[in-house]
């Protein structure tokens, strides 16, 4: 299991590895003058077995915003929030989307959901009836707000959203680590309503320049709002045009928007195999690159760790027979 | 042997004086670099780009040196030198179809299409538009910036007309957004203009055209005040 891991790797530049393999590299000359080291640093030895250290208060409530649509956000929260759970963290994840509904399409869990918010709202029923926990791991459960085929849900707004994540902090079976919130496109009233109870922000945006221009604005919308720790996750990233100067590199995003980097994804087809079956990308066995980035971004997350681009080399031109001519 | 040749500077910003003893050139800030030497049968035609010094051959290294030698500033010709001493250096150790290439390459540089790659005119036109997103001030905002600057100068100068101050914004890619306000003046109001009794005798505007150190005369020019007696 180790080897096509450490292949998808090395093999991918985006991807650095994750602190533990750093740690490890820099723990194993010292270990033997430093018998007694932390127990952290001792655990680190083994990375299979360590789990990130949870920083920050819990529950860490993360809204998943981009802005424009389609550009992966609803993608974003189902494998970040999945990967989360494998790393043994209880995670519920809301898809705050009012009337259109896909986290529980792309969780695979559309036929289980009965009960939304609106209804716990109402009264209908008990919070922990519309949770639904995922038979694959057990730690993400899903909520949504939207019933599927009734009239357009009015009246759901921050102050009912703020409620409801308070409901699942203080609810009896204990209060989740991670609570991410999959925000609807736009920067209207389902934009406000999920930002409102979100004290950290991840941006999804993609290299191009309609995305990066929305991102932007919904950067400074939050920051009026009062989240300040936003973090920016670039999705859909293809290395060959950017190698070839036709795509804006990692590195020209971040300077443009100037947000820290929590992740880099590059495009993969099997995100949309994915979707179609309905078994998120990070399940997939072996990984993908795709999945592999989305685990190490949820790794930083964890640890509120950003990454930093690093440049794409160019193709080296191929060299041809007049080269020294110029040509 | 003596080196007969004149040291006429072309290319980009040269910031040095090249002290030719028997010519002294005055040096501007775009200055023309490049070198003529007559040596022999050895003609040489070099063009340097600053400051990256490329003679394509090894023959003349002394002369480099000795040319620079002569020229009396500080860094400058220094690390064109080294510049120079490493190239040679380099170029010596390349077989002869690395130097055909770089020669070649010297005489017919190649033009650079990397300004018009698709991701360079994305990222300009992205700076734009987030430049005047960011920063779109509104006419309301812009009314009372152009107030509370004609109020805070009015403090200390004369405005010649209310009418005639205008608000810019613009970008500046070193700056960023660059908002600029135009203001004329018609003067400086009596409790804080200078005293022109201050400046009474004073030398302004040096300009030295020969300090001396070779030539033993000095040429310079200078302003020097005297108060309007009105």
């Amino acid at each position: 299991m180790a080897s096509p891991l450490s292949h998808a790797l090395s093999s991918s530049q985006y991807i650095l590895p994750p602190r533990a393999l750093l740690r490890l590299q820099a723990l194993a000359p010292r270990r033997r003058l430093r018998p007694q080291a932390t127990a952290a640093a001792v655990s680190a030895a083994i990375q299979w077995n360590r789990k990130p250290q949870l920083a920050g208060e819990t529950p860490r409530v993360v809204v998943v915003t981009s802005g424009k649509g389609g550009v992966g956000k609803t993608t974003t929260t189902a494998n970040v929030g999945l990967s989360l759970a494998r790393f043994g963290f209880a995670v519920v994840a809301v898809d705050a989307d009012a009337g259109l509904r896909n986290l529980d399409l792309l969780l695979g869990l559309e036929n289980r959901v009965n009960y939304t918010a609106i209804e716990v709202l109402n009264g209908d029923c008990r919070l922990d009836q519309a949770l639904v926990r995922d038979r694959r791991c057990p730690s993400l459960e899903l909520l949504c707000i939207s019933k599927p085929r009734s009239k357009l849900p009015l009246g759901f707004g921050a102050k009912a959203l703020t409620w409801v994540v308070d409901a699942l902090r203080s609810r009896p079976s204990g209060s989740p680590h991670f609570i991410l919130i999959d925000c609807p496109a736009g920067i209207d009233a389902g934009f406000i309503t999920a930002i409102a109870p979100a004290n950290e922000a991840v941006l999804v945006t993609t290299p191009d320049i309609t995305a990066l221009r929305d991102a932007d604005r919904v950067t400074g919308l939050l920051e009026c709002d009062g989240i300040r720790d936003i973090k920016m996750m670039v999705n859909r990233v293809r290395t060959d045009l950017m190698r070839g100067d036709d795509m804006m590199s990692v590195l020209d995003v971040q300077e443009m928007l100037g947000l820290a980097l929590l992740g880099v994804i590059p495009e993969d087809s099997e995100v949309i195999k994915s979707t179609n079956r309905g078994y998120p990308l990070v399940l997939n066995k072996p990984p993908t690159i795709a999945g592999l980035a989305f685990e190490q971004a949820a790794w930083r997350l964890v640890e509120q760790d950003t990454m930093t681009a690093v440049m794409v080399e160019e193709a080296p031109r191929k060299k041809g027979f007049f080269s020294f001519f110029g040509g | 042997m003596a080196i007969s040749g004149d040291l006429k500077a072309f290319g980009t910003f040269a910031s040095y004086h090249p002290k030719h003893p028997l010519r002294p050139a005055l040096s501007s800030s775009k200055v023309q670099l490049g070198r003529f030497l007559n040596r022999g049968s050895n003609d040489l035609r070099i063009t340097p780009k600053w400051p990256h010094m490329e003679p394509p051959s090894s023959g003349t290294a002394q002369n480099d040196h000795r040319c620079f030698g002569i020229g009396g500033s500080k860094l400058s010709s220094a690390t064109i030198s080294q510049d120079a001493e490493g190239f040679l250096l380099n170029a010596i150790n390349m077989n002869f179809f690395d130097r055909l290439s770089l020669a070649w390459r010297i005489l017919f540089p190649t033009r650079t299409a990397r300004r018009k790659s698709n991701a360079r005119i994305a990222k300009q036109r992205l700076k734009m538009i987030l430049f005047s997103d960011r920063c779109a001030v509104s006419d309301e905002a812009r009314q009372k910036i152009v107030r509370n600057i004609i109020e805070s100068l009015s403090e200390f100068v004369e405005i010649e007309s209310q009418d005639k101050v205008q608000l810019n914004v613009s970008t500046d890619p070193d700056l960023g957004m660059v908002y600029s306000v135009t203001v004329p003046v018609r003067r400086v109001k009596p409790e804080y203009q200078d005293s022109e009794e201050d400046y009474r005798g004073k030398i302004t505007g040096i300009t030295y055209k020969d300090t001396g150190e070779t030539s033993e005369t000095v040429d310079v020019t200078f302003d020097f005040f005297i108060p309007n007696e009105n």
